[in-house]
């Protein structure tokens, strides 16, 4: 990688998000010193042409249908064969998405690309975390080896599972499940569809915006870094005759199940009632 | 070898019950039959009730481990049913101070089991198998996809009360000849 | 000749009819996604995780817009403290739209110089940021359901949004005096429309969809209207729409003006919120329509919804630019058509995005 690498980011068939989500990285300003931007969708860049680049970006899924004055799919393989490395930038160009086809993977099957995976750096998300992606540049940037998972993720971002780390894992521990939206108290796993533990991500260990994250604030984990996002019924979990088809990462059905159990018959009083609560105002301007 | 004599003043005690009924049974007429000293006992079990949990739970892992087995095998949810109920009948014929413990002792006298075995705490070996054999019925798409514990009250307490039919002397034939018929009507209820 | 204008969240081709002075121009968009199409026989609930994903910049105007759908259709009520902490995020994201469009969509056109771009994302991080404390994250939650919403915050986050607010309003000088400066490039009465305007209190009925493959052109009582920040702000700066009329002055004058009006009505808001209230009540699930008429950053947005047995059966979603960007005719043109006709072409670039494009929106 040269010292100043030639970055081209562009846009496939997506909604853009993973560019406004980069917009809130911190040290973007450092970031794009750093390189050479070509061309960005939404920024301010030169013209677009096909032409020789460092690294490709990738935002959104491949889908056969114009773009500028000729064909996305087409323009894609061009920039794909003379770029040096490629990001897959969210869950749209990593898995295909919603919109269409990965670069390298599909939900089911492989993606146009994947023959030269061995270039391509996926970072699904729907969006992306910013982190991930100024991460992913800064490594390459510095020439600093990137270790995947085998579906070219970064384990360094994709081994944590967005459950590590929520505020409410003591009541996903002791089994006392949110009865219904709209409470901070209660786990979303059994009744609102979370799929925190079994998602790899680090939505709870580096926060959104620095400060939150869906679970935390009452929203169920869609699970949008993992290959079949979406998935149907976000907000319900599956059950088969009650029991959750799909648990925690590492654990077999049998030992969570009997730890599930227990922790059921058990009461934590702390944790059975609000943790507090405000005073009825009768005045309500 | 604690281990195994705590399991011969297990089964000791499960006879005695069965026999004389739970109340009546003390720990020193366990000690009797077992020929040891009252002192002695308590170096095996604290209290009545400490025997009382522990027998739960034994209980519990030697049905669990035997369905487990059956859970294991590659055959249908149909068939599987069948090998429970088979399981459970045998065990209800061959070993009865065992199904008796169980829903005589247990179902019967919640109250002592209150303590430090709350819900399915002492019984989940048996409990989680269950839960195992629905959870793959459902997931072969074998069996229908409802309630757990409206299963698993269909389950247990049909084939409970066919052995409680057959300990008051009610049934014409033996426990083992009901086991075909009782699986039939067990897999229609529940199949997919 | 056919003109490619790129950087509106997506892009479209112009065909222009003139050489010096526009005479006439068709506007082409290209990339349709058939999100409608997606969404049928979807659980109603999926929408909420769907539909925000039509567009990285305005999809939290789709979650609402969604949410309050589905609440017409069951006839659900929510608290009132849901329903300001929703206004609350939806006005969030109206002005970090606002400040993006500004300095990097409109800036651009006329003068180029980085330090507007970081600009930009200081004052938009901040406000995702106050935006996350409520819902979650930004961009794409879901914490706005049928019902209310999930989050149950305490006067921590509030706390917290209340100072970013009053950061953001220190910016206000500096916004101004760059949109004085911005006007030293270009003259102020051009780009001047149709001078019809629509808001979010419209008769639906009026309302038609016109095939225009791929996507859908949208008149009101058979006229193309204006929506926007203008058609809201107008009644707030009078002196500049006298003198200005709906030119380009006034259109980007309302946008920046909508920025402090909008963080300071979110002030008054916090102070109204009563957290003893429940975030969420329970709605009670029936097969039925409904729809949804909210003001999003570039305007008026509809979303039509019909629920069968807890599934979605038909759904029909109208965006701003939708309105603001059809392609009508020479003795119906549209508010865009209309505000580049005439006008010299090397003001063309500017007075397109003086309308605030959304192209992925259009491409749903």
């Amino acid at each position: 990688m040269p010292l100043k690498p030639k970055v081209i980011w562009i846009d496939a068939i997506g909604c853009n998000g993973c560019s406004h989500s980069f917009f809130n990285l911190p040290y973007l300003s450092t970031l794009l010193e750093k390189i050479e931007l070509l061309y960005h969708p939404l920024l301010d860049s030169n013209e677009f042409k096909i032409q020789e680049c460092d690294i490709l970006i990738v935002e959104g899924a491949i889908k056969n249908t114009k773009k500028f004055d000729s064909n996305l799919i087409d323009i894609i393989e061009s920039l794909f064969i003379n770029a040096k490395k490629v990001i897959g930038l969210g869950s749209c160009a990593s898995f295909g998405g919603m919109f269409g086809e990965g670069l390298i993977f599909n939900k089911e099957n492989y993606g146009k690309f994947y023959t030269c995976k061995n270039k391509v750096i996926n970072l699904p998300g729907c969006p992306i975390h910013p982190e991930w992606l100024g991460y992913t540049l800064e490594m390459l940037i510095e020439n600093k080896p990137i270790i995947l998972d085998d579906e070219n993720r970064p384990k360094e971002i994709y081994s944590f599972v967005s459950h590590s780390g929520c505020v409410r894992n003591e009541y996903f521990d002791w089994k006392v499940d949110a009865e219904d939206f709209g409470t901070k108290e209660g786990c979303l796993f059994y009744l609102q569809g979370c799929q925190g533990p079994f998602t790899h991500s680090t939505c709870n260990k580096i926060l959104w915006n620095d400060v939150n994250s869906k679970p935390r604030a009452g929203t169920p984990c869609f699970g949008c870094t993992e290959r079949n996002f979406p998935k149907i019924n976000l907000f319900k979990t599956d059950t088969m005759m009650g029991i959750p088809s799909k648990i925690p990462l590492g654990v077999t059905k049998r030992a969570y199940l009997t730890l599930a159990g227990i922790a059921k018959s058990l009461t934590n009083e702390r944790l059975e009632k609000r943790l507090f609560e405000y005073e009825k105002t009768n005045n309500k301007n | 070898m604690k281990e195994e004599k705590k399991e011969v003043i297990m089964r000791t005690a499960l006879s005695l019950f069965a026999k004389k009924g739970f109340y009546s049974t003390t720990i020193a007429d366990i000690a009797k039959e077992m020929g040891m000293s009252v002192g002695n006992m308590y170096n095996y079990f604290a209290s009545k009730e400490a025997l009382a949990k522990e027998l739960l739970i034994y209980t519990s892992r030697r049905f669990g481990q035997e369905i487990r087995k059956i859970n294991e095998q590659n055959i249908s949810s149909k068939e599987k049913i069948e090998k429970i109920i088979d399981l459970y009948f045998n065990m209800a014929t061959n070993e009865p101070e065992l199904v008796d413990y169980f829903m005589r002792v247990y179902l019967s006298n919640k109250e002592i089991f209150s303590n430090g075995c709350e819900g399915m705490l002492c019984v989940s070996a048996f409990v989680t198998e269950i839960m195992i054999f629905f959870e793959e019925g459902v997931r072969k798409k074998e069996l229908k996809n409802q309630d757990f514990f409206v299963a698993f009250g269909l389950f247990m307490g049909y084939i409970g009360g066919i052995v409680f039919l057959n300990n008051d002397g009610v049934l014409p034939k033996p426990l083992k000849e009901y086991t075909k018929d009782v699986s039939e009507n067990i897999y229609n209820a529940l199949k997919a | 000749m056919k003109k490619l204008i790129t950087k509106i969240e997506g892009e479209a081709t112009l065909n222009i009819i003139g050489d010096e002075i526009i005479e006439w121009v068709d506007i082409e968009f290209h990339q349709f996604r058939g999100i409608e199409n997606y969404l049928i026989d979807k659980h109603y609930m999926d929408a909420l995780v769907i539909n925000p994903r039509i567009c990285g910049i305005c999809g939290h105007s789709h979650l609402i817009a969604t949410a309050q759908a589905i609440e017409n259709a069951f006839g659900a009520i929510i608290t009132n403290k849901a329903k300001l902490i929703r206004e609350l995020t939806l006005n969030f994201e109206i002005i970090e739209n606002h400040i993006k469009w500004f300095y990097i969509t409109l800036f651009p056109t006329q003068i180029k110089d980085k330090k507007y771009l970081f600009k930009a994302l200081q004052a938009s991080q901040k406000i995702s940021q106050a935006i996350a404390l409520i819902a979650g994250q930004y961009p794409h939650n879901s914490y706005a359901i049928p019902g209310g919403i999930t989050s149950d915050i305490t006067y921590l986050e509030l706390t917290k949004v209340k100072n970013i607010i009053y950061q953001l309003l220190e910016f206000k000088q500096e916004l101004w005096s760059d949109f004085e400066l911005f006007f030293t490039k270009i003259p102020k009465n051009i780009g001047k429309s149709n001078n019809r305007f629509l808001t979010k209190n419209l008769d639906i009925s009026k309302i038609k969809e016109i095939s225009n493959n791929p996507y859908q052109k949208v008149t009101y009582n058979g006229l193309y209207y204006e929506t926007g920040p203008l058609s809201r702000m107008k009644e707030y700066i009078k002196e500049i729409y006298q003198k200005y009329q709906d030119s380009i002055y006034s259109r980007i004058y309302a946008r920046v003006y909508e920025i402090f009006y909008l963080l300071n009505k979110n002030l008054e808001i916090i102070s109204k919120i009563d957290l003893s209230e429940n975030s969420y009540i329970k709605p009670n699930i029936t097969s039925n329509k409904g729809y949804s008429i909210i003001e999003a950053p570039r305007g008026v947005l509809i979303h039509e919804i019909e629920i069968l047995n807890e599934k979605i059966k038909y759904y029909n979603i109208i965006v701003p630019t939708q309105f603001n960007l059809s392609t009508g005719s020479k003795d119906n043109p549209s508010a865009a058509q209309q505000a580049l006709l005439n006008e010299n072409k090397k003001y063309l670039d500017t007075i397109f995005k003086c309308f605030d494009i959304c192209a992925v929106c259009i491409g749903h």
